[in-house]
């Protein structure tokens, strides 16, 4: 999967915000957004949010997890814990990275949340290759990680799969000669 | 009869058979006991691009041939002896790159160990293309880039 398309769907993810125009109820077909009044916080998906923003149509408000002080407990108990820490919405890189981008003005503090954010994600991702590394290094046949989310995932999901499907096949040189007549190294 | 040759490896496999003992097959060096002591102590020195490319594909297939060391071969070639061992290094180059220098280590991997790393950087790239908000941005193909312009007087000419 391309980064695009995670955060492709992590553009249906809900956020508040405050429209300066009115419209009716309208009806889409993943559902109802709305109605929209001047001035009244409204949750609608990100991607409209972002397409209203850029039209200067509303004022975004950050969700509740993005703010200095629990991004710090957040990244303080990622780096204190070996497993990985739930985090407060599966889409967290993709949502910073997007709200940062498009609307930092409506969030205080911007700079230090996407560092802040940056790091755990950095933390996050050691963790996810010291745990592929002993995984490959005892030849376990599964392993179980909670909390990941999909961008994680993603990144370095191609190269530990084909990894693994390299061991397969070198695994397989322990049955005896006839079998491995295949050519396909 | 008793002399010794160098063939291909596919002609080897074609001639090879356990019967009749037409022809035996010496194994390359990196194969045998001297080398794999130098895997056991430490994988990652060894420039494996140097010693035979090929490394993990060449001795899968040497296996074929029936050989009493064989066992102790596929348990170095995939074991903490090398593959696994030097499994680390490559991940975390191949996801740390941030466009340093890695070519002094991708010169000593073989072949599959390259292909590997290939895959981990990529990931790596897109996702920071991705992060910088390049995924959206066309950009010029790098292949038009190459064309350059053509002059009037080449046309002619």
């Amino acid at each position: 999967m391309e980064p695009a398309e995670v955060e492709f769907l992590a553009e249906k993810e809900l956020v508040t915000i405050v429209p300066n125009f009115s419209l009716d109820r309208i009806h889409l077909i993943g559902g109802d957004l709305g109605p929209f009044n001047p001035g009244l916080p409204v949750e609608v998906p990100v991607w409209l949010a972002i397409n209203l923003k850029q039209r200067q149509k509303c004022r975004l408000i950050p969700p509740e997890w993005m703010d200095v002080g629990k991004l710090e407990e957040i990244r303080d108990q990622e780096r204190k814990e070996d497993t990985f820490t739930p985090m407060p919405s599966p889409y967290y890189m993709e949502l910073t990275k997007l709200l940062l981008n498009y609307a930092s003005d409506n969030i205080p503090r911007a700079d230090e949340i996407r560092t802040l954010v940056k790091d755990t994600w950095d933390t996050r991702v050691a963790k996810l290759r010291l745990s592929a590394d002993s995984f490959v290094r005892q030849q376990e046949a599964h392993a179980k990680l909670d909390n990941l989310t999909l961008m994680e995932i993603n990144t370095t999901g191609t190269f530990l799969t084909q990894a693994l499907d390299q061991m397969y096949k070198l695994r397989t040189n322990f049955q005896p000669g006839e079998s491995s007549h295949s050519q396909d190294f | 009869q008793g002399s010794k040759l160098e063939i291909p490896l596919w002609l080897a496999k074609g001639l090879h058979d356990s019967k009749r003992r037409i022809i035996s097959v010496e194994l390359p060096k990196i194969y045998k006991e001297a080398w794999r002591t130098v895997f056991s102590a430490d994988a990652n020195v060894v420039d494996l691009h140097k010693m035979g490319p090929y490394y993990y594909g060449l001795g899968s297939q040497l296996l074929n041939f029936e050989n009493p060391e064989n066992p102790e071969i596929a348990q170095t070639i995939l074991q903490a002896s090398t593959f696994i061992a030097r499994f680390r290094r490559i991940m975390d180059s191949s996801q740390n790159a941030y466009n340093e220098d890695t070519s002094a280590l991708v010169a000593r991997l073989d072949e599959l160990e390259r292909a590997l790393f290939q895959v981990g950087q990529k990931g790596l790239n897109d996702f920071q293309c991705w992060e910088k908000g390049q995924a959206s941005q066309i950009t010029a193909s790098s292949l038009v880039q190459n064309y350059g312009k053509r002059k009037l007087t080449e046309v002619d000419g």
